[in-house]
């Protein structure tokens, strides 16, 4: 398909634009001469109409939730619902300025508020920051409150403890923290060793990272056991919520021993995904760590929670350098207002990990669909998300070796390694999957010897009915069949996409990164 | 429920095709102690319609921010978002789906990064760029710790006008790697009797020049800088060049983009911007897009992903991601950053707000808020109310009055205009200041009215 670049004809217009009435206002002496461009920036000259064919085009060749089955492990990829797109795009949200009088915006003070504490109980923790912009941003955010409580308590320590199972975020995020990474092997049932965890925990271990269920779908069993081990030695242990999923209204991660949490917003909380984000990585802490969060908080006034160890002036924090200028009157001016919900800042804070306060309209997206959830359905949603896993593992389990043969939590982890005799990768089963109309699943990942090798790693979500999985099961098996009689259909694939595979070697080698005509 | 569609007989079968006879026995490993006892206490579940009613409600605490116009900036820009971009964003293909992790069902998304690429490297005059990243503040901090792996050096200069979230996010990213931060003086009121820099409100070249030292990894100025300032990118690139020191811009308000010369032109070695003016909505602060741009030489050490244009087996031109060996899922804990969801689907915003406006459109909306802002200036100073200073700015300018600031602010919500910032919330000592912002959503008869507002006040 053409670039805009390529429909673009000089002289078309796309945008109309209100009467400049400023005529008498010169821009050069406006700008100086330093600065200001003297040509026009090479952007694309297309109709209005050009454009809306062009990413209804764009459209066709994508695929997503409302497309069809999305079965991808580790991702959640649940229905969002469309009335929470609905409320997320109330006027009065949408045009809210973040820097506008809190007294101007109580209405989204409140739902960040209420946010707050819903998942405060969903999560069992006693505090949460709303701010992280996605799952990775959490984790950063919790390991740095990791770093600054040993700092705080005068004991730095450098280390982190990681399963060899974890998301490369947990180590990525780990590091981008400070600390040295420590990996823990797991053991033959897909869980932590919980010997090879004893023997690498000391006082230098700032803690672990764990995902429950992990990757490989499995619950840590021994997270009780898992918890001790660390505390023993002063530890933290951080709950990566990628996969709460199937905890939902089971198990609370602050009951679990946990002391951190990250929540996707955009996993089990049905926010969309947005072809990559934005989503929210909400951060939970328990109270010993609450003062460590990133600011600012949103606090109701009469709430005195925190306000011993909170900035309640209303000011932003700064430097230290201006710290003595601050001044009484804007003190004064911020008491006599009469706001319910204002902002507040966490005095041993490790800082803003981002501008303003958070994606808001993500927030009032997974927001809407607790409320619509509710006490009645929040265990519901887990025990679907466990029941349809289990059962496309049941009936693949023949087709495609699981890494573990055992019951499954909201996702299962298959593989493609009985047909490697037959020249058919993983990849391969992957891209057929795409003639018969259905996203692949995670492949390739969780990726640990010597169980999980040529992985497919299947989440259905509760929002799948028993009759999609059986069309996705039957395809699967067809593709079983056809992985020994008719392996070219399967090095072939696609054939029924908007493009045929890629070369993405080619893309590596040769780095085409933008159009230069 | 709505949002789960097997039914409880489905429910029974598919126990039985598992080989259970009730859920209970699936998740017998989980033990009893860590098991939520009943129900969580979160409220009942409500209707579609109740949900409605109760969420709009809240809404309506809020201010109605649409029929008001806003005098106000610092680092969100209420500009007009055209309907269609609104269209686009609506199309379930884009905004249900997943990271383009499968190109052959991604197309849709990975022209669109590669179209934004390219948008953004003619923008900003540089080579490669990630479009993607959580907003310009993280955005920022992602480029210093670029810098400081480039040059192995663990300080930098920073202008105290470069947004002070940004700062902020700066020093929350770098904290854990012993950078050391060095801030410049803006104009020396505050500090000192000396003014070295040409204007007011605009960095501290002389300042600047001493706090660089062979240590130093990276400059970062913001153009336009907190207040609007257009800083002196050429001059001082070369201030910074001459020392060793790559030069960082921070691109806040990138509509100025549109009439101002590109930093990739004037010697910028890294961009890290905020392009929430494209197409956004100002939603609170947030989910806004940041994006970073730099040469050729430095796409290595480059956070985030890119897509590349590659061909398909049979020859056919497509997408991909690529350059994927620095990302967490490949290299983990030597990853160049942690970053795995970006915010994506504000990419579809900025192709088609960038496609629409074109060459001439985002010329004359830049231009128009340019003018617009020296207008009300100009107007606001002659009243007598505001001491106005002389200074490049884009679209953002800074007064101080001896008038009773709550009043005039109450005074102009009172008649439909968001009050501009008062800038004693980041800097206390500025306490008599104001920051105001002008986009093309301000009229030139709003414009009057605020003179008007201003000019009654005492």
């Amino acid at each position: 398909m053409k670039l805009i670049y390529e429909k673009s004809v000089k002289g078309r217009v796309g945008y109309s634009l209100a009467k400049d009435n400023f005529g008498e206002i010169r821009l050069e002496e406006c700008i100086p001469s330093y600065a200001l461009s003297k040509e026009k920036k090479a952007l694309p000259e297309v109709s209005e109409v050009d454009v809306v064919r062009h990413f209804t085009a764009l459209a066709k060749m994508n695929y997503g939730i409302d497309t069809g089955f999305y079965p991808l492990g580790s991702c959640t990829m649940k229905y969002n619902p469309k009335i929470n797109e609905r409320l997320a795009s109330l006027d009065r949200f949408v045009y809210a300025h973040p820097l506008s009088d809190e007294r101007n915006v109580q209405g989204s003070l409140e739902i960040m508020y209420d946010l707050e504490q819903l998942l405060k109980e969903i999560t069992g923790m006693d505090r949460l920051t709303l701010s992280p912009a996605a799952g990775a941003h959490g984790e950063l955010t919790g390991t740095l409150i990791m770093r600054k409580y040993f700092e705080d308590l005068g004991r730095p320590r450098h280390k982190m403890i990681i399963p060899d199972s974890a998301h490369g975020t947990n180590p990525a995020s780990s590091a981008m923290a400070g600390f040295n990474i420590v990996e823990v092997k797991s053991n033959e049932n897909g869980t932590v060793d919980i010997e090879d965890l004893r023997r690498l925990m000391d006082e230098d271990t700032a803690g672990m990272m764990l995902t429950n269920p992990n990757t490989a779908g499995i619950f840590e069993e021994n997270v009780v056991e898992i918890a001790r081990i660390i505390h023993e030695k002063g530890g933290l242990l951080y709950y990566d919520g990628a996969n709460l999923n199937a905890l939902l209204g089971i198990v609370r991660p602050g009951d679990a021993g946990f002391d951190i949490v990250h929540l996707n917003l955009h996993k089990t909380f049905s926010t969309p995904h947005g072809a990559g984000g934005p989503g929210v990585g909400a951060v939970g802490v328990k109270k010993h760590l609450e003062e460590f969060l990133p600011g600012p908080l949103v606090g109701k006034c009469s709430n005195n929670l925190l306000k011993k160890s909170v900035d309640h002036k209303g000011l932003e924090p700064t430097p230290e350098k201006r710290d003595s200028q601050k001044n009484e009157s804007a003190e004064k001016e911020h008491d006599s207002q009469n706001s319910k919900y204002a902002f507040e800042y966490p005095t041993k804070s490790i800082g803003r990990v981002r501008a303003f306060y958070g994606n808001f309209s993500v927030l009032v997206k997974a927001y809407a669909w607790i409320l619509s959830i509710g006490r009645e359905q929040a265990r519901e949603v887990a025990e679907m998300s466990i029941i349809n896993a289990n059962y496309v593992m049941a009936r693949l389990k023949k087709y495609y070796r699981p890494a573990y043969d055992r019951f499954c939590m909201h996702e299962c982890v298959l593989t493609g390694r009985d047909y490697k005799g037959y020249g058919i990768k993983t990849l391969d089963i992957a891209k057929r999957l795409m003639d018969y109309g259905f996203h692949p699943p995670t492949i390739y990942f969780p990726h640990f010897e010597p169980y999980a090798q040529e992985t497919i790693m299947i989440e259905p979500t509760e929002s799948e009915s028993k009759e999609t999985l059986d069309e996705f099961i039957e395809a699967m098996i067809k593709i079983a069949e056809e992985a020994k009689k008719n392996p070219g259909l399967l090095k072939d694939a696609p054939h029924a996409t908007a493009v045929r595979r890629c070369n993405e070697a080619k893309a590596a080698l040769e780095p085409i990164l933008k159009y230069t005509k | 429920m709505r949002y789960i569609p097997n039914t409880e007989e489905q429910k029974k079968e598919m126990l039985e095709a598992i080989g259970v006879g009730a859920f209970e026995d699936i998740i017998k490993s989980i033990p009893e102690k860590v098991r939520v006892k009943g129900e969580l206490n979160i409220p009942p579940a409500l209707s579609e319609s109740e949900l409605f009613e109760k969420i709009f409600g809240t809404s309506k605490k809020n201010i109605d921010f649409l029929s008001m116009k806003p005098l106000i900036g610092g680092g969100a820009y209420r500009h007009y978002v055209p309907e269609v971009v609104k269209t686009v964003l609506s199309y379930p293909e884009f905004y249900t789906a997943y990271t383009p992790y499968q190109p052959e069902l991604s197309q849709g998304t990975l022209q669109t990064m590669f179209e934004v690429q390219t948008h953004l490297a003619r923008l900003t005059g540089m080579d490669v760029v990630i479009p993607s990243m959580y907003d310009g503040a993280s955005a920022a901090a992602e480029t210093v710790l670029m810098a400081m792996r480039l040059t192995h050096k663990n300080k930098v200069v920073i202008s105290s006008l470069v947004h002070p979230h940004y700062i902020e996010t700066i020093r929350t990213y770098t904290e854990p790697h012993g950078l050391e931060i060095v801030e410049v003086a803006f104009e020396n009121m505050l500090y000192s009797s000396a003014i070295h820099a040409p204007f007011q409100w605009i960095t501290d070249f002389t300042e600047l020049e001493k706090a660089i030292d062979d240590k130093t990894a990276a400059v970062i100025i913001q153009s336009p800088n907190f207040f609007g300032g257009i800083e002196d990118i050429e001059r001082i690139s070369q201030i910074a060049h001459t020392k060793g020191t790559m030069l960082i811009q921070v691109v806040v308000e990138s509509m100025s983009l549109g009439i101002l010369k590109s930093p990739g032109k004037l010697g910028a070695d890294i961009v890290a911007g905020e392009s929430q003016s494209f197409g956004m909505d100002l939603n609170f602060g947030g989910p806004y897009n940041g994006y970073i741009a730099t040469k050729q030489s430095f796409i290595r050490q480059l956070p985030g992903r890119i897509a590349g244009e590659t061909v398909d087996r049979d020859g056919k031109r497509a997408f991909v991601m690529t350059m994927r060996a620095r990302e967490q899922d490949i290299r983990r804990e030597k990853a160049t950053s942690n970053i795995c969801s970006n915010h994506a689907l504000n990419l579809f915003a900025i192709d088609a707000y960038l496609s629409l406006l074109g060459a001439n459109g985002l010329y004359e909306v830049a231009s128009l808020n340019a003018r617009a802002s020296h207008y009300l200036m100009k107007q606001l100073v002659k009243t007598g109310k505001f001491e106005g200073y002389a200074y490049p700015f884009f679209n953002e300018f800074i007064l101080k009055t001896s008038m009773d600031i709550e009043s005039l602010s109450d005074k102009l919500v009172q008649n439909g205009f968001i009050p501009p910032l008062r800038v004693n919330k980041f800097m206390p000592a500025l306490e008599r200041h104001l920051l105001f912002t002008v986009t093309e959503v301000l009229s030139k008869q709003d414009l009057d009215r605020v003179v008007e507002i201003a000019a009654g006040e005492r």
